[in-house]
């Protein structure tokens, strides 16, 4: 176990010296890619400066934001799909034809109709992310077997009691993996409407820093943008075992925008 | 019988989006600079059909997105066999491999904007790139998971290594790999478009900012539909090869 934490480390370790020799050498020529120690220089020097925090705190304010949006209207959709069969007739194929446009494509519009502005960011961050979460939702709670309305009844519990102690319990899971996904998702979507169009936050400042022709600060805040993913993951990834203990948490190879 | 019961499922699956699309075009006041009327939308694709930067477009983003992502899947494959049998490879790259996973791929834009400029080839390599992790990992995961007695059978079969590979890797990483390509297909798609957007280069997404850029709203929304059309369309193919394909999956047991 260790030995593989060392060799994963070591790798990593490997893969950075050969990038900064390959530069120090002259043997790959790439007038703007820097090496790592340049990068690991400006990112230090990013780090002292209060813009930076304030770039890191809009997208992540940005993000949080449409995602909870997404993940309320998400799960009141999905849970009214699961419950009436009627309205999931009448719609599902609609949300299957809606479901594949891609995120991006809602960028333009979005700009259209709230030019470059909060507003447009949150669209292109919602939209993209409601999916998971409706989806979920919706098959977490269709997939409650008989079993468990039989269980409720025979404890002769009452209709909340039995959305509290069993139903919700039995969905938060599903549910919970398609709020995972989704915030992995909506810190992606904020960083491309902040490429395209909202000109603030991190994806901005990759951006004008790649116009601007400094690849060093671009690369650290490329770097950044990595870590505020790990990071935000790992919060909620705490927060689902802390609220469903002992329930297992598939981990999702799927990243799909 | 089913069949068209079937039919009229979907069809009825569909109304609350012509009822939207209906009161849109009836309550819409009609060439608004927002929500233009969907009537209007069509007169803008007919537009750009008409003089051919339609077709050139769609042609162009179909062509990157498949080359893209055909360079990841072939190469995805291959690598992710090559790191999965050996354990110590896997061991060496698993912390690149998952750093590099953790980066949101629209990021790889603007670093390969800088190194290789604005080209086709430049497109190109940002797809296979952003596609080839969620394949290449998946192909890796497939091979971790083949069973030990399955190895031990082939060992006691005497299989050469290239029998080994191709009767017992391959199909056991089968449905993984094709897992993989399924996850890519859609970000191969949002990429693609992406790269277009902030490049402005040819393709549906240089046509739609295009027309945000010019205020051409019916355009926007023209163009978008078109897209939504695209990627309907890719989804289905792509499940009907893979129904295809795992036509054998799981193998029947008959003992």
């Amino acid at each position: 176990m260790k030995s593989s934490v060392l060799k994963g480390l070591g790798g990593v370790f490997f893969f950075l010296l050969a990038w900064e020799s390959f530069i120090f050498f002259n043997i790959v020529h790439f007038e703007y890619l820097p090496p790592p120690t340049k990068i690991c220089k400006a990112w230090i020097s990013l780090v002292q400066q209060q813009k930076y925090w304030l770039e890191i705190g809009h997208t992540l304010f940005a993000s949080l934001l449409g995602w909870m949006i997404a993940s309320i209207v998400g799960i009141l959709l999905g849970t009214t799909l699961a419950i009436s069969k009627r309205f999931r007739q009448f719609s599902l194929t609609t949300i299957e034809v809606l479901r594949p446009l891609p995120g991006v494509a809602f960028a333009p519009v979005g700009l259209l109709l709230f030019g470059f502005s909060l507003n447009m960011e949150l669209t292109v961050i919602c939209l993209p992310t409601l999916w998971p979460i409706l989806m979920n939702s919706m098959v977490g709670i269709l997939n409650l077997s008989k079993k468990l309305e039989e269980v409720a009844s025979v404890l002769k519990l009452t209709p909340t009691e039995s959305i509290r102690k069993i139903y919700f319990p039995a969905a938060a899971s599903s549910v919970l993996v398609g709020l995972r996904i989704s915030l992995s998702l909506a810190v992606v979507m904020a960083v491309v409407a902040e490429m395209i169009g909202n000109p603030e936050g991190l994806g901005y400042a990759i951006v004008r820093e790649q116009q601007a022709m400094n690849p060093n600060d671009m690369f650290a805040y490329i770097f950044t943008v990595g870590c505020v993913g790990v990071c935000i993951n790992y919060v909620l990834s705490q927060l689902a075992i802390f609220i469903l203990p002992g329930q297992f948490l598939r981990k999702d190879i799927s990243q799909s925008i | 019988m089913k069949k068209i019961s079937n039919f009229f499922s979907t069809f009825i699956g569909l109304a609350p989006l012509f009822l939207i699309l209906v009161l849109w075009e009836s309550f819409s006041n009609k060439p608004s600079p927002h929500f233009p009327a969907p009537s209007y939308w069509l007169q803008s694709i007919q537009q750009i059909f008409l003089n051919g930067i339609l077709i050139n477009s769609i042609w162009n983003t179909i062509w990157t997105f498949l080359i893209g992502l055909l360079i990841a899947a072939s190469s995805g494959f291959i690598l992710g066999i090559l790191i999965g049998i050996n354990s110590s490879i896997k061991e060496w790259t698993a912390f690149i491999l998952e750093a590099f996973r953790s980066l949101p791929p629209p990021v790889i834009i603007p670093i390969a904007v800088l190194l290789m400029g604005y080209s086709p080839s430049m497109k190109i390599a940002v797809i296979s790139i952003a596609t080839l992790w969620p394949i290449l990992l998946n192909v890796i995961a497939g091979v971790s998971q083949i069973s030990l007695g399955v190895i031990d059978a082939s060992k006691s079969l005497k299989l050469s290594r290239k029998d080994m590979l191709l009767k017992i890797v391959f199909p056991s990483v089968l449905p993984f790999y094709i897992l993989g390509i399924r996850v890519a297909i859609p970000l191969a798609i949002v990429i693609t478009l992406l790269i277009e957007m902030l490049t402005g280069m040819i393709g549906l997404g240089g046509i739609m900012i295009a027309g945000q850029r010019n205020y051409n709203s019916a355009q926007v929304f023209g163009v978008l539909v078109i897209v939504g059309l695209l990627g309907l369309g890719i989804n289905l193919f792509s499940q009907l090869i893979e129904r295809q394909l795992l036509k054998n999956w799981p193998p029947k047991k008959s003992l």
